[in-house]
């Protein structure tokens, strides 16, 4: 009887400690559930969280996030987050809403998982202060392309990685690992994108929309216009005819264009003029290509570097 | 001025080709009093068009013309058979619904590719500026072959028969309809062909009756056509909205001119124009005089046109300090635009510059776009207080001009005989004239 009561006991022992062997490991694995608005900051989450978080962005590859319509899902997927991950800058303006209806206190503006990605990120073409269309523009408080600087997913991950340690601090470690190791990758490839894009430096390129003006910066590139006057015009006759003196005269050899934009307009110009249309992805699975963040950057670099050397 | 003509010669060219077959299709859409089915019918194509696109054929393909036919002709046999399907709801509601319905379902079959948004977005706006030659050369003939079919089925179309034959004539159209629309929609956009289908028809059936209603059309159309791109290479305006914008003024015209035609009509309608203007001063005076710091319609278009009328009640001192601030306010967005300019160079000349400095930029652009606001909100102040100073006055002098305006005859009650009393509803029964 005492024998089977002390194998009962040794059972019970042993039961207990298989489940905490079993359990710490699921302790461990709680991931982080973050909602980004676009699929790069997705991706660059995924970079720094590694896989110790799960991350949804809201908008489609290949959708004007400036336009988005949010789905009743979406708001299942704010109450469950504890970090929400955006663009700023006015191009997620619709994210205000949503998260207020959401209820979700943490993720609102000011609440420890809400992370604006603009922090601290060098601004370009600046023109005002105020929400809205202003000036040809309608990026009032700057544009709001930055991902496309790849040196500034330096800043981007680390506003992302504070917000991490912020809320998940046992994992600290882990994350400083991953982002470092990240980083450390990207500096590689931008000085062998920076080679590559040599041969395209200082010529003179036209854009669809004015999506590449980080992307220019970092890679010295000559935009010399944008075939939208405003986002979701078509150009007017007169425009359509600079445009064209502007491409005859500065011998622009390449127009630019996204998957998701008009085609009419630039085929137009191209037809006219005999410049190259070119398309390149400003966001992470805009085309098949472009499957994370360093593959975004590389499919530009190699597509416009191809296009230029196919031309010589 | 050979930009100009290179640019838009070819939309001009189409522009004609257009008018010359909706103006036809317009007549036969009017008598039918089906008036939305261009929209109806360009939105199941464009359902079609998504639909092939979603099966994997490439935009603009002819396996997509060829899904976006068989939608057509689908929505043909229902226009066709639900002509007179019940006496109790009239088809321009089954016209309307066919609209919305293929609207959203285009929007559903494409929520599962994105980038068919743009694509839908396309199809229904058009951009007749960016025609190309081999548009025109696969839409001219066509249309021709549908114009030249029509012409020769017009007596069987008119005629109300019964049965069978008359829903083959009623298919027979629809179709012919829906295959000109769907390839109109694609290069002028719905708002376009909607004007080029309705306006000169209508135009000619106010004015004339049999076939040269459609002369009066083709050449009213034309001419909005010319006015219209012309105006919008002159203006620098969005070349479809531009001559959407002025065959709705052209028909605004028509309409006015109409009832000038006849002596008596003329006269009422100048009695209401002056009635109209003369209302519309006194309601600015009212305004002025109870809300002058607010915007003043009237007033504002006034001084937009012609400046001086703003001298006339700022006193010299007010007048330097606006002269003073719009100065200000245009330097603030010359020295932004500057700034702006350098740094673009900059992306790709000389010295890059590092963050630090891009921030230093972006902080000056920010202050000199307060700063321009500022001097804005000076001169709306300037404005606003001068305004208030002299309501009175501006008041009264509307008034008087809405005084002198008015009709005063129309109040007259004709007494012993000696006005000669005035006829009030002449347009009501022309046949007395």
């Amino acid at each position: 009887m005492a024998k089977s009561l002390n194998a009962l006991r040794h059972l019970a022992r042993a039961i207990i400690v298989a489940v905490l062997v079993l359990w710490s490991p699921v302790a461990a694995l709680a991931v982080v559930s973050i909602v980004a608005t676009t699929t790069d900051l997705k991706s660059l989450a995924e970079a720094v969280g590694g896989g110790r978080v799960s991350v949804v962005a809201l908008v489609p590859p290949n959708t004007d996030a400036e336009e988005y319509q949010p789905r009743p899902h979406d708001l299942n997927r704010l109450k469950d987050a504890r970090l929400v991950l955006r663009v700023g800058v006015d191009y997620d303006l619709w994210l205000d809403r949503l998260v207020q209806q959401s209820g979700n206190r943490a993720i609102a503006r000011g609440g420890p998982g809400y992370v604006d990605c603009s922090f601290g990120i060098a601004l370009l073409d600046v023109r005002g202060v105020q929400v809205g269309p202003a000036g040809g523009h309608a990026h009032g408080s700057g544009n709001p392309h930055y991902w496309l600087d790849p040196v500034n997913a330096e800043m981007m991950t680390a506003v992302i990685l504070e917000a991490l340690v912020r809320n998940d601090a046992p994992n600290a470690k882990y994350y400083e690992t991953q982002r470092a190791r990240f980083l450390e990758r990207l500096a590689e490839r931008v000085r062998q994108w920076e080679k590559t894009l040599a041969v395209v430096h200082g010529k003179p390129l036209l854009a669809y929309h004015n999506t590449w003006a980080y992307f220019a910066r970092r890679f010295r590139l000559n935009f010399v216009g944008y075939i939208e006057p405003r986002p979701g015009l078509p150009p007017r006759p007169s425009q359509l005819a600079a445009l064209i003196r502007v491409v005859q005269s500065q011998r622009v050899s390449v127009i630019v264009r996204q998957p998701h934009e008009p085609a009419a307009s630039v085929d137009f110009l191209s037809a006219k003029t005999g410049a190259r249309v070119v398309i390149l992805a400003s966001s992470v699975g805009a085309v098949s290509a472009a499957s994370e963040y360093v593959g975004l950057l590389d499919y530009n670099v190699r597509t416009l570097a191809a296009a230029f050397r196919e031309g010589l | 001025m050979s930009d100009a003509l290179a640019l838009l010669w070819l939309p001009f060219v189409l522009s004609i080709v257009l008018v010359a077959i909706h103006t036809f299709l317009g007549l036969q859409v009017l008598a039918r009093n089906v008036v939305f089915v261009d929209l109806a019918l360009a939105q199941i194509a464009a359902l079609g068009a998504t639909v092939a696109f979603m099966l994997g054929h490439p935009v603009s393909s002819s396996g997509s013309y060829a899904y976006s036919l068989a939608f057509t002709l689908a929505a043909a046999v229902v226009l066709a058979s639900t002509r007179s399907w019940s006496q109790r709801v009239p088809q321009e509601a089954l016209v309307g619904v066919i609209y919305v319905v293929a609207a959203a379902a285009a929007f559903l079959v494409v929520e599962k590719a994105p980038q068919g948004t743009e694509h839908i977005k396309q199809l229904l706006t058009g951009n007749i500026l960016t025609t190309g030659a081999h548009d025109l050369a696969f839409v001219t003939p066509l249309y021709a072959l549908v114009g030249c079919g029509l012409w020769a089925a017009r007596a069987r179309l008119a005629r109300s028969g019964e049965g069978s034959s008359k829903w083959l004539w009623d298919f027979f159209f629809y179709a012919c309809f829906g295959v000109v629309v769907t390839s109109s929609v694609a290069l002028a956009g719905v708002l376009l062909v909607f004007s080029f289908l309705i306006i000169p028809a209508a135009i000619g059936m106010l004015y004339a009756d049999g076939v040269r209603r459609l002369f009066i059309g083709w050449a009213v159309g034309v001419l909005a056509s010319c006015v219209g791109l012309t105006a919008s290479y002159v203006w620098d305006l969005p070349t479809g909205s531009t001559m959407v914008c002025t065959f709705g003024a052209t028909l605004a015209i028509a309409g006015i001119v109409w009832p000038l035609r006849s002596r008596d009509t003329a006269a009422i309608v100048a009695r209401g124009a002056r009635v109209g203007v003369a209302l519309a001063l006194a309601a600015s005076a009212a305004w002025i005089a109870i809300a002058p710091r607010e915007d003043q319609p009237l007033l504002d278009a006034l001084e937009l046109v012609s400046p001086v009328v703003r001298e006339m009640y700022l006193s010299r001192n007010e007048m330097q300090i606006y002269t003073d601030a719009d100065e200000y306010a245009q330097r603030y967005s010359r020295e932004a635009d500057r700034l702006n300019d350098k740094e673009a160079q900059s992306r790709w000349q000389g010295e890059p510059l590092s963050d630090s400095d891009v921030r230093r930029i972006s902080s000056f652009l920010q202050s000199y776009n307060e700063m321009r606001r500022g001097e804005e909100f000076v001169k709306r102040e300037v404005r606003a207080r001068a305004r208030t100073r002299v309501r009175w006055v501006l008041g009264a002098v509307l008034l008087v001009a809405a005084c002198a305006v008015f009709p005063w005859r129309l109040l007259n009650i004709p007494v012993d005989g000696a006005r000669r009393p005035l006829r009030v509803r002449p347009q009501a029964a022309p046949s007395d004239s």
